[in-house]
């Protein structure tokens, strides 16, 4: 991580239609546009509306997680608490289940306290007490995971009909119900975005120092991007929970990897200040699209893995070829 | 804004009270670290008799032998301020192909050292990405663990077989003079360790290459050279971990790998290294894997949950955490107007 530490200071610009082709989020989308180009090919029912609903249905948990971590990532932190909130969330899920409309609304509260709270103990270490973020995320996501045994010490529970039926539903038959959530994260992003707070999260993440100085509180942008992003994890563990209608203690755990390659896949720097959300959700759509592309391609599901290591160190290459060839740094 | 002179002076002073901390510092949480371990044992006793025996310490040190050769390729990689995720796949390739290829047939004597050629390929790839192509390691290594893990799945068709060759029976299995085997390889192994991490050229180029990357290029560090190597090294450790599972428990798994991931860095971090890189012991970090897997086995003995079990777990590692605070913050003091990643 060292070698990418030298960046010149951050410049914010007003993202650009012609510009934003060529961003990372960019980028992502006409990869995302080509897959699925390729998957209608393959399997003509990919342009039924069910087919899509079903997609979609698959890239709203790890979308809602990468756009979470894409918060941390963006103030230059690793936020690696994201598997151990899933799994608890999912868990508290499943073993406590909530009927109805408004036990579903219940139940996502309690979401988002579960992962507010451990977003508010990792900005405790990190911004205030300065430990190391790998590390200190480390022990609260393993402390999360053991917290998630304790509660279900095997796969099981049911998660309430409600929130697994409705939520995996279409709205007038044609728009997936997920989708919204993720909608609704991209607009509280957008907002967020704007206001102090959200160009304090890049001004940190490029330049810790000069943000200081400008009169940034670097304790509290760092504090709320792991906050808000311990809630977004939440919300990634409730619409898991509604998607698998089960608990399982280790459900989270395949999110780590993914929910960083989802990020790094959408533009976003790992090394801050640079990228953004809708990159990181797209990235993830990708990911899972590309696993679907595979299986009707008809790829072993055994060999998934190779493609998307593969596809992840390509979108990187090519995204900081990109990068240096137009030779100016993305806000979008 | 300052002159030159100035700047010159005030760095030398800068490295001169921090080679003073870093001696002073290491050797006191590797005595630390030592020391819980001993207190640990023996507390142990008052919970159960049975444990805290002499029988117990060495069922504690075999088991330690993984992580230590482990966390001696993660230790390297950490000190030049990258990090490495793909050691539980290459762990598992490891065995998965120790167990196919050689099985307990003949031939061991050069498929093993193919095998570990092989993962050490692996190593070497993950360092081409980082060095020449500029991916982040966190991203590069993530990268070569899901292609590793999945080419490992594909290979097995989901079902590893075969059993272990001899030689690992006999390296993980046997024992001299009351003493089990993987003992006198963890001394051997912890102090060859630490000569090549403390006491060689190339130890002494990782520490400047992690510490300032363009001052060691300066001094004349061959970077690419040592930047590529601690990766190679790095997965050859996980392959051999992986071939010292399957000596011990006579097969391989799919999933042997899954937990040394957080431990390997965990031991590491304990051990008193900073996760930052330019900073750490080989002797510390043995500590840690000791320290881990003396909670560990003392946990599972007194009959927790594994739940419960992976609270402590990670509560130590929150605990360890904490106490190297104070230093922390001299460290960024001492950094400050560095830019700084990863952290």
């Amino acid at each position: 991580m060292a070698s990418l530490t030298h960046s010149t200071p951050h410049r914010m610009r007003r993202a650009q239609p012609m510009k934003l082709l060529t961003s990372g989020a960019g980028i992502v989308f006409v990869l995302y546009v080509l897959l699925y180009a390729i998957y209608a090919f393959l399997q003509p029912s990919a342009l039924s509306s069910s087919t899509f609903t079903n997609l979609v249905n698959n890239s709203v948990p790890l979308a809602i997680a990468a756009a979470g971590e894409t918060l941390v990532v963006l103030s230059r932190g690793f936020d690696l608490s994201v598997a151990g909130v899933i799994s608890l969330t999912n868990v508290l899920m499943a073993v406590y289940p909530q009927e109805g409309p408004f036990g579903a609304l219940v139940s996502l509260t309690i979401c988002l306290a579960v992962g507010g709270i451990v977003g508010a103990v990792n900005g405790w270490l990190v911004a205030i007490l300065r430990l190391q973020a790998i590390a200190a995320t480390l022990a609260t996501m393993i402390v999360c995971q053991g917290l998630a045994l304790v509660i279900l010490d095997a796969p099981g529970g049911m998660v309430a009909d409600w929130v697994s039926y409705e939520l995996t539903d279409r709205l007038f038959g044609v728009l997936p119900i997920s989708g919204l959530f993720v909608l609704a994260v991209v607009l509280a992003w957008l907002v967020f975005k704007r206001t102090n707070l959200g160009l304090g999260l890049y001004a940190v993440g490029a330049d810790e120092q000069a943000a200081s100085l400008s009169g940034i509180s670097v304790i509290k942008v760092r504090f709320a991007a792991f906050v808000g992003a311990g809630m977004i994890y939440g919300l990634a563990g409730f619409m898991l929970s509604a998607q698998t209608a089960t608990g399982n203690p280790n459900s989270g755990t395949p999110f780590l990897m993914l929910a960083f390659a989802a990020v790094a896949l959408g533009g976003t720097s790992l090394s801050g200040g640079r990228g953004g959300l809708i990159g990181s959700i797209l990235g993830a759509a990708t990911l899972m699209l590309l696993q679907k592309v595979l299986f009707s391609g008809g790829v072993s599901s055994f060999y998934t893995g190779i493609f998307q290591g593969v596809v992840l160190v390509l979108a990187i290459v090519f995204g900081s070829a990109f990068a240096r060839l137009t030779g100016r740094r993305t806000a979008a | 804004m300052t002159s030159q002179v100035d700047v010159m002076s005030k760095f030398q002073a800068e490295q001169d009270t921090r080679k003073a901390r870093r001696i002073d510092r290491h050797t006191v949480s590797a005595i630390a670290v030592f020391v819980l371990c001993i207190v640990l044992i023996l507390a142990s006793r008052l919970v159960s008799p049975s444990l805290g025996s002499w029988q117990q310490v060495l069922t504690v040190l075999t088991l330690a032998s993984f992580l230590v050769v482990l966390s001696f390729g993660q230790g390297l990689v950490i000190l030049t301020g990258g990090l490495d995720l793909s050691l539980p796949a290459v762990i598992t390739l490891g065995g998965v192909l120790t167990t196919t290829w050689i099985g307990n047939g003949p031939g061991a004597w050069y498929m093993l050292p193919f095998v570990l050629a092989i993962c050490g390929g692996v190593g070497l790839a993950s360092a081409i990405g980082i060095v020449w192509l500029k991916v982040p390691p966190f991203i590069m290594t993530m990268a070569t663990s899901i292609i590793v893990s999945s080419a490992a799945l594909g290979l097995t068709n989901g079902t590893p077989r075969g059993a272990s060759p001899d030689v690992l029976l006999l390296l993980m299995k046997g024992s001299w003079l009351g003493i089990p085997a993987p003992v006198y390889f963890l001394v051997i192994f912890a102090v060859v360790g630490w000569i090549v991490q403390s006491r060689t050229v190339f130890g002494r180029y990782l520490y400047a290459l992690g510490t300032n990357r363009d001052a060691a290029r300066i001094a004349g560090v061959p970077i690419t050279l040592v930047s590529v190597l601690p990766y190679v090294i790095s997965a050859v450790c996980a392959g051999f971990v992986g071939m010292m599972l399957v000596g011990y428990a006579n097969g391989a798994t799919l999933r042997m790998g899954d937990n040394y991931m957080l431990p390997s860095i965990a031991a590491v971090v304990i051990g008193g290294s900073s996760i930052l890189g330019g900073n750490g012991n080989f002797a510390g970090t043995v500590g840690g894997a000791i320290l881990l897997t003396t909670v560990g086995t003392v946990i599972a003995a007194i009959g927790l949950e594994q739940g419960l079990r992976t609270i402590i777990e990670g509560g130590i590692i929150l605990v360890a955490l904490l106490l190297l605070r104070e230093e922390l913050f001299e460290r960024l003091r001492g950094l400050s107007g560095k830019p700084r990643s990863g952290g």
